[in-house]
């Protein structure tokens, strides 16, 4: 401003130069894409705008003075002394022991990680992942691009996989529980392998004996089952709550066979979804995130999704089009979108097919009472027919276990046939592995019943949480004489076993995984049994060796390994292997991880008319409907990852909420009731109560009660006991013996009572900036980067220098799905502790990276976007000027750099920063940290203690090693060398990370693309992270009704 | 009256304290000043000399034998740490060399027994400092710029005093092109 003339006498000239110098600063519009955070923020609720207000308020010592004055006098003679001490004497070190290896082990340097290709499954999907570890010891699940299915894609649970190796909960030693006769108390007590072995063998040896899995996806694995099954001549039942039993079902009744279905969401260019959360939760969502990300990449040839969803799923949040339903109405959408495509637009084989038009026509007119205008139902499907053998329909998960699940699937199944996707994007000779059922689980519970079974071996599944009390599967487990439980803790099932029989955990364990038919992938151990544990594979054969029984494979080996790579050698590799020697394809195999390939398509099925006009149509249900779901973070429904802190804090995708589970209900349906979030009622399913806080979630339609599965646990540990409630006490079974986790009529009473519920984002309220740019597919096509609003920039700073790197990332918001891998990622490779739910309350969460998700639109049909937003490394950091330790500079690289030695949490850097991306260490949670936990924390990231600040570093010791790694080999860096942690783990590659002065590198290429922008430009802190608008393919001109974009200044 | 004394004592002895606080605080800090000062290695380590297990003489192997530090050290080109050499090493050549010395059978009964000899730690950096051997060694700095002069030490000593100011004053050198960034050693 040194053009403006400073005179100081004339008030009158200062003024109007300060209104001059007003009135050149960048203006902050309100309001302009019509983002709100939360329901209270949209309803401009008092509350809120107090808590708005003292957000970053809160004082660990005015606290702790509200309650005693004199805490913080003690504390300043506190600091008195010591600093007295400190200067009185000089302390020696404690002196530290270097205790080398006896022998050098061939493989390990110290400092430098090694990497082991293995596979992680989670009883749902399976993954090709790395194990990094160091020294021996595992610290993180890197992702493995190779693999033909994930592509390198981690998800948030096998993130968190590493802290379920070293929980402090695992059984370390086998147990056996003594009972009295009716088996109403226990003592547990230890028990030797071989003791346990030989009572086992012996009582196998009497018969009746069944073996209960969870969905078993090895080959070698199934073959050791099958083995052992016909040694004992033993019965065996898969069972999961997230069975897809419904799919193979379907499957089997359309076409005659029952098959898993492999979807191909990469190649269809119009999906539409009825509450397969194919994105979040089902089958294998991360694969499908994979494929899917895929054909949003493109711009000129971007698919679309259209997702019906009865609760607010992933899906449902990343879909171009979202309808929101109630599970009674999916047979109708279905139904709806077959009348329309078949009998109005009269497409398709079965256009002159009178049966099925027959049957379609019987519903009347299915769309009406759907939240549907005709004019999109015919859009969609003519969407759908444009794209016929590139589009696919799907329906599944746990929302659609309802009475007219089959009639669900075997309409999809028509849809799909129609548009001659069969063999195409719904390929059947290449299946998912699934053998669960509930049928089977319920043939057990009966067996167990009518005392035919007398030893019962289960391995993995903890049915006594999975199925409710009413299932009596606890009441008739008192039948069996002997039951044996292989697992990895005393869970709720365990505890009423005979036997309990601690099991390696998956990395400590060889093992195998067909991904889909044809592709194979090996599970390599990483790090050597840590206790007196053994595989559930040795386990079983032991028992076959001892008895003498079986198949002679199972009697003759040593080991599973041995097993194992005796069953690639004569199964595996002859039918699928590339016809080199054994030893080189194992080698091959160990290096890559996986063989095979999922490329060709299955030719077409037909599809059984006679399926489809045998359905009967389902009775009406009116009032409340029960809408069970897993959430992405326990995934498998059975809460088995339920012990691990990174999950219970890692927010919900969607609500935000942590450490909880809650009843979700509609706006308009809390207005009639009159609750507001947190108030306690009470829902009765048939003879079933269970009193859960409300969660007022926009989007829903308003007759839904959704609550997610795998919480309340009673018996997985010490961090995830009595967390939620098991909602599965609300699944009914009909009298087809059907067991229904959705669409059951339900009531609702409001107790009065309050509950408080966790969330991570209403701290970060935004005011309505631009912040998330959303552009629909035509706006863009029509105005290209004028989607963006660009502001006038001026600038105080003179700027920096950076002469050798400047490290730059680009997030691409239109890939980004919002499903928070990276956030567990960032937790596992930075050390970030987990701070529980009370301080998540007072907005002491520590992530460095947060995904935060927006609503647009009108409330009730709310659209969700997600944005990732971490620590944005400005080139004029509003930080690093205040900070009076110099705590936080600036590198010559571009980095924001963190200082934690000279931190002296003033607190000041976090006050002044625009994004909120800081976390404070209230509290010593390093301390916290006991044995064996401690062996998860990443060597090459310092630790912080109490009163430091902290905050993404873009992973600066990635960055490191990267360039010590070039320069050891005498090479230049080359472009994608490094990639930080959250950038790795993303299954849609929607972070790339690189070298800004470097005009060639993929993020300087992204930094110029026309959806490219700053998050609050304006201001001109310069951030060196860019985002790439969302485009949201929904065929209209504008992305919402409210003129966004439009306001300007 | 008796009322004004105490609180006229009440104050006095706030007063007192208040300066006592104040006067320590200086003491201490003009201690921690002229401390540095006139102390140069004043609460580093230098002159660290532990008795280790075994007296293993790096006067006798590198000075007299002339023993290359990397014959020991193998991994100080590819990794941060220089590795403290394992019992193998050792045993390459005393197997042969020099078996009747209490101090390799003591050794030896450690190798054959598969345990490992706990050496003391002498070169230690203050918490939180990340130090990459393989970045300094292939740059061509000398294991004697931070170790001193290894080659003539019967028992190894600190010789440098480790401190940050002794790393920033290599790195601050133009013709090191080193870079000074605080997340170079921090993070």
């Amino acid at each position: 401003m040194s053009e403006i003339h400073h005179d100081h006498n004339d008030h009158q000239h200062d003024e109007a130069e300060l209104a001059a110098k007003k009135a050149a600063r960048p203006k902050i519009e309100k309001n302009q894409a019509n983002h709100w955070l939360s329901i209270d923020q949209y309803m401009q609720d008092p509350e809120f705008q107090k808590a708005v207000d003292t957000e970053f308020m809160s004082s660990p010592l005015r606290e702790e003075e509200a309650k005693n004055p004199w805490a913080r006098r003690e504390f300043l003679k506190l600091m008195g002394a010591s600093m007295a001490l400190s200067t009185a004497s000089c302390i020696r070190r404690p002196v530290q022991k270097i205790v080398p290896y006896n022998k050098q082990p061939e493989e390990v340097t110290f400092g430098v990680p090694n990497f082991y290709t293995s596979t992680f499954f989670d009883g749902q999907e399976s993954l090709g992942v790395l194990i990094k570890t160091r020294e021996g010891r595992p610290i993180k699940l890197e992702s493995l691009t190779n693999n033909p299915l994930n592509q390198g894609g981690t998800s948030v649970r096998s993130q968190a996989h590493i802290l379920s190796l070293y929980d402090l909960d695992r059984l370390t030693a086998p147990k056996k529980n003594l009972f009295n006769e009716k088996r109403t108390n226990k003592d547990t007590i230890s028990v030797s392998w071989e003791n346990a072995d030989t009572a086992i063998v012996e009582s196998l040896k009497k018969g009746g004996v069944y073996v209960l899995t969870g969905n078993i996806v090895s080959p070698s694995t199934q073959a050791i089952v099958k083995d052992f099954s016909e040694g004992f001549k033993a019965t065996h039942v898969a069972w999961e709550v997230l069975a897809n039993d419904d799919v193979r079902k379907g499957q089997k009744a359309s076409y005659g066979t029952d098959v898993l279905p492999f979807y191909r969401f990469d190649k269809s260019k119009m999906t539409v979804s009825i509450d397969a959360d194919f994105l979040g939760t089902w089958i294998a969502p991360t694969v499908f995130t994979k494929q899917y990300s895929k054909t949003r990449k493109d711009l000129a040839n971007m698919s679309r999704m259209v997702a019906f969803d009865s609760n607010y799923s992933l899906t449902g949040a990343n879909a171009d089009i979202r309808v929101r339903i109630k599970p009674s109405q999916q047979l109708k959408v279905a139904v709806a979108l077959a009348q329309e495509l078949i009998v109005k637009q009269g497409k398709s084989s079965y256009a002159g097919n009178s049966d099925v038009k027959n049957w379609l026509n019987s519903f009347g007119n299915p769309a009406e009472g759907l939240n549907i205008e005709p004019a999109l139902l015919k859009e969609i499907a003519k969407d759908l027919w444009d794209a016929k053998g590139e589009s696919l329909v799907v329906a599944g998960g746990l929302k659609t276990q309802s009475e007219t699940s089959l009639a669900l699937q075997v309409v999809v199944n028509l849809l799909n046939s129609a548009l001659e996707n069969d063999g195409k994007t719904v390929q059947h000779k290449r299946s998912m592995t699934s053998s669960a059922s509930h049928a089977d689980m319920t043939s057990l519970i009966d067996a167990m019943k009518n005392k035919k079974v007398k030893t019962l071996v289960i391995h993995g599944v903890n049915p006594a949480y999975g199925l409710p009390a009413k299932a009596e599967f606890q009441e008739h487990l008192k039948n069996v004489e002997t039951v044996v439980y292989i697992g990895d803790r005393m869970n709720e099932t365990a505890m009423w076993a005979n036997y309990v029989l601690p099991e390696n955990h998956s990395m400590e364990n060889w093992g195998d995984a067909e991904m889909v038919s044809g592709v194979f992938a090996i599970q390599q151990p990483a790090i050597k049994p840590m206790y007196d544990t053994q595989s559930m594979q040795i386990t079983l054969m032991n028992w076959c060796f001892q008895a003498k029984v079986g198949p002679k494979r199972i009697q003759e080996f040593e080991s599973y390994y041995d097993y194992l790579k005796n069953y690639w050698k004569t199964e595996i590799f002859p039918k699928h292997g590339k016809g080199s020697s054994f030893d080189k394809n194992w080698q091959d195999l160990l290096q890559t991880g996986s063989i095979g390939d999922v490329e060709g398509s299955d030719g077409s099925r037909s599809f059984s008319v006679s399926s489809l006009t045998d359905l009967k149509k389902p009775a009406a249900v009116e009032g409340w409907e029960l809408v069970l779901y897993p959430t992405s973070q326990f995934g498998d429904g059975m809460g088995s990852q339920a012990n691990i802190g990174w999950l219970h804090e890692l927010p919900d995708p969607v609500t935000k909420a942590v450490w909880d589970n809650y009843a979700s209900i509609s706006i308009a349906a809390a207005a009639k009731l009159k609750v507001k979030e947190g108030s306690l009622i009470e829902i009765t399913v048939g003879k079933d109560k269970m009193e859960l806080p409300v969660l007022v979630q926009p989007g829903l339609q308003d007759d839904v009660i959704a609550i997610a599965v795998g919480y309340g646990r009673t018996h997985v540990g010490s961090v995830g006991n009595g967390i939620g409630k098991n909602a599965y006490e609300l699944v009914q079974t009909n009298e087809k013996g059907q067991v229904l986790f959705a669409g059951v009529k339900a009531e609702v009473k409001v107790t009065g009572k309050k509950y408080e519920i966790a969330h991570t984002q209403t701290h970060h309220s935004m005011e309505g900036r631009q912040i998330v740019v959303e552009a629909t597919l035509k706006e863009y096509q029509t105005k290209k980067d004028h989607i963006i609003h660009k502001h006038p920039i001026w600038s105080v700073w003179s700027g920096h220098q950076y002469n050798g790197h400047k490290w730059g990332m680009a997030i691409d918001l239109n890939s980004c799905t919002g499903c928070s891998a990276c956030m567990t990622a960032c937790q596992s490779e930075n050390n970030i502790p987990v701070v529980g739910k009370k301080y998540v309350m007072q907005g002491r969460e520590m992530h460095w990276i947060r995904i935060d998700r927006y609503y647009t639109g009108k409330p009730e049909d709310a659209h969700a976007v997600f944005q990732p937003v971490m620590c944005q490394h400005c080139d004029n950091a509003p930080c690093e000027t205040v900070c009076p330790v110099l705590a936080t500079v600036h590198s010559s690289e571009g980095l924001n750099e963190m200082v934690y030695n000279r931190c002296v949490g003033t607190r000041y850097c976090s006050n002044n920063c625009p994004y909120k991306v800081r976390r404070f260490n209230w509290f010593n949670y390093a301390k916290k940290i006991t044995a064996p936990g401690n062996m998860a924390l990443n060597p090459d990231v310092g630790v912080r203690v109490r009163g430091v600040m902290e905050k993404c570093t873009f992973c600066v010791q990635r960055i490191k090693e990267g360039k010590n790694n070039a320069k050891l080999e005498n090479r230049p860096l080359k472009d994608g060398e490094i990639k930080t942690a959250c950038q790795t783990s993303c299954p849609t590659d929607a972070i790339v990370f690189g070298d800004m002065n470097d005009a060639n590198s993929q993020v300087s290429k992204l930094f110029k693309n026309e959806r490219s922008y700053a998050l609050l430009e304006e201001w001109h802190a310069a951030p060196s992270v860019r985002y790439q608008a969302k485009i949201r393919n929904n065929g209209k001109d504008q992305i919402a009704a409210s003129g966004a974009h439009e306001g300007g200044h | 009256m008796s009322i004004f004394f105490k609180k006229l004592e009440v104050k006095r002895v706030v007063k007192a304290l208040v300066s006592l606080f104040f006067l320590g605080s200086l003491v201490g800090l003009s201690s921690l000043v002229i401390g540095c000062k006139f102390q140069p290695d004043w609460g580093y380590n230098t002159g660290y000399k532990p008795e280790q297990p075994i007296p293993y003489s790096h006067e006798l192997h590198v000075g007299k034998l002339g023993m290359q530090c990397q014959y020991c050290h193998n991994q100080v080109e590819r990794s941060k740490h220089s590795n403290i050499p394992t019992l193998q090493t050792c045993m390459n050549c005393h197997l042969q060399v020099k078996t009747d010395s209490p101090h390799i059978q003591k050794m030896r009964e450690a190798y054959d027994a598969g345990n490992s000899i706990e050496w003391v730690r002498v070169h230690m950096l203050p918490d939180h400092v990340q130090f990459n051997h393989s970045a300094h060694v292939t740059k061509g700095v000398n294991c004697q710029t931070c170790h001193g002069p290894i080659e003539t030490m019967e028992k190894v000593t600190q010789q440098a005093d480790l401190s940050m100011g002794f790393c920033i004053n290599c790195h601050r050198q133009e013709e090191n092109k080193a870079p000074l960034n605080c997340t170079t050693c921090h993070h």
